[in-house]
């Protein structure tokens, strides 16, 4: 009798895609209906869970506020631009200390510990040199995502199949041909990982540099709303983060997914 | 066939030591032979015997040596145009095509990319995998994948073609056949050769000479000129005649490998255990 027991392996690959939804849908529905019982139940003061009917016009109101949009570009902005510069930055020192044994045994210490320390730390440092404006939050940025990407570089580099580089010294490649055609090609991976990982700290430390001193950004905006005791525009405010670090996550993940040559 | 009186290949007390933390390592040890111009000749010995540190000397990867070696007159003292190397291990690069692969020596030379590429179409047929150009290495087999190494450094019109164990990682069957191609295409191309081996029955097979090593320090024991008839057809590998060289030079071996086989494990045992 042919049922679902005896069904075949795609039928049952489907069931299983199947049950997995159903889960994930189970899981939000689980979430919405606990927030909407806490909200109504008067347990917390007034609006610290917002109730979800509130929270949807806040989202809506968000979504066509010019203010949203001015400060999420000016968020942007500093990331983007944290990013190329620690991520330039730190593409370059990984690159001299995977190139050369003297320097990572001199250099790289350094870098591993410093990698690991809170960067916001260094914040009123920071704004001492550059400044209350952008300048600060662009430089905590750059100083957060530099030491990832350079670790992933300097790893990368000296993961490089030694034949290969043997090869292109067989055929007379000189240094820079060397690094063109066969360390950045075969670094692609590890380079991607590292801007990964790169972006998401530039946002993370642009945003918290933006909440103790600003007066743009979301960052700022968050702060503002909270003070002002806001609490629905609030929460949009953090789902709007929210997506924005998938969606940043979801765009590196494809530029990072299986490349053309391999499995 | 028209030789020049000089050989092209001179390798000349050639001396070789490494230091470790136990002391001077001698790795080869008045390495003298040479090579002329269309000759194919192996080296063979033990594992241990340092023919890849020759390998690396000859092809320029490895200096700090002592004694001569030269190509034509000119000594070498790094990679030299004149050498062209296939590597024992799995050397193509992942991410380019079969053409693009075949094409790099000509690409770092700086030929425009359509000459490069059409060029690399002609090395490609030589090793017979017209059709293939498109593919990249992960979709190939081994031997595919070393066919394509040896394209590429043909694309390099070396003078001289040095290769270490290129089948080593392969099947039996797939070296015989895959040394026969390239047999074929050192005929064709009057290939200066040079082949380093551990494979008595491919260095016979191939060989206009063959260079017997001892084990470490590595030395010349004897050089065997094989005297068989071109071309070297794949049943000629029953013959007697070819039984007849691969049991001298077998007999020469089989004494380095025992004294390499005792030296590994008085090593292992002289060494302490794990704690």
């Amino acid at each position: 009798m042919a049922d679902a027991l005896s069904g075949s392996p795609a039928a049952a690959v489907q069931t299983k895609a199947g049950a997995v939804l159903l889960v994930r849908a189970g899981i939000v529905a689980a979430v919405l209906i606990a927030w909407q019982a806490i909200a109504a139940s008067g347990l917390l003061y007034r609006d610290v869970v917002p109730s979800l009917p509130a929270l949807a016009r806040a989202l809506l109101q968000l979504a066509v506020d010019p203010v949203f949009y001015s400060n999420l570009a000016v968020t942007l902005g500093e990331a983007a631009l944290a990013l190329a510069i620690g991520g330039l930055s730190g593409f370059a020192v990984g690159l001299l200390l995977g190139a050369s044994r003297f320097l990572a045994g001199a250099y790289e210490p350094f870098v591993y510990y410093l990698g690991p320390t809170p960067k916001i730390i260094f914040f009123p440092v920071m704004i001492m040199w550059f400044g209350v404006g952008a300048g600060s939050k662009v430089a905590m940025g750059a100083l957060s995502c530099f030491f990832p990407i350079a670790i992933s570089v300097a790893a990368g580099m000296r993961e490089v199949d030694a034949v290969l580089i043997r090869v292109g010294r067989s055929f007379r490649a000189t240094p820079l041909q060397l690094l063109t055609t066969i360390y950045l090609p075969a670094m692609r991976r590890p380079i991607v990982n590292g801007v990964r990982l790169g972006l998401g700290v530039a946002i993370i430390g642009t945003l918290l540099a933006e909440t103790k001193l600003s007066n743009r950004g979301l960052g700022y905006l968050v702060i503002q709303t909270y003070t002002t005791f806001n609490m629905p525009r609030m929460y949009a405010l953090l789902i709007a983060v929210f997506v924005l670090a998938i969606g940043a996550n979801a765009l590196m993940g494809r530029l990072a997914g299986p490349l053309r040559f391999e499995r | 066939m028209a030789q020049s009186s000089e050989p092209l290949l001179v390798v000349d007390d050639l001396v070789k030591e490494f230091r470790t933390p136990e002391g001077s390592l001698t790795a080869l040890e008045r390495i003298a032979f040479s090579v002329r111009e269309g000759e194919f000749v192996s080296v063979i010995g033990p594992s241990g015997c340092g023919k890849s540190t020759l390998f690396n000397i000859i092809g320029g990867l490895i200096g700090g040596f002592h004694g001569q070696v030269t190509i034509a007159g000119a000594p070498v003292s790094g990679p030299h145009a004149a050498i062209g190397m296939v590597f024992q291990e799995e050397s193509t690069f992942p991410w380019r095509t079969v053409v693009e692969n075949v094409a790099f020596p000509l690409e770092i030379q700086g030929m425009p990319k359509a000459k490069r590429l059409a060029r690399a179409r002609h090395f490609i047929a030589l090793v017979g995998l017209e059709g293939f150009e498109q593919r990249y290495p992960f979709e190939l087999s081994g031997g595919m994948r070393q066919r394509v190494a040896i394209a590429r450094t043909l694309a390099f019109e070396p003078k001289i073609l040095l290769m270490d164990e290129p089948f080593g990682a392969l099947d039996e069957q797939t070296r015989l056949l895959l040394g026969d191609k390239v047999l074929q295409i050192q005929q064709e191309l009057k290939q200066t050769t040079l082949l380093i081996t551990h494979s008595i029955a491919e260095a016979v097979q191939l060989s206009d000479r063959v260079v017997v090593m001892t084990y470490r320090p590595g030395r010349v024991k004897r050089i065997v000129d094989v005297d068989l008839p071109r071309p070297r057809t794949l049943d000629l590998v029953g013959s007697e005649a070819f039984g007849r060289y691969t049991a001298e030079i077998w007999n020469d071996l089989r004494e380095e490998t025992s004294r390499g086989m005792r030296e590994a494990e008085a090593r292992v045992r002289g060494a302490p255990g794990p704690r």
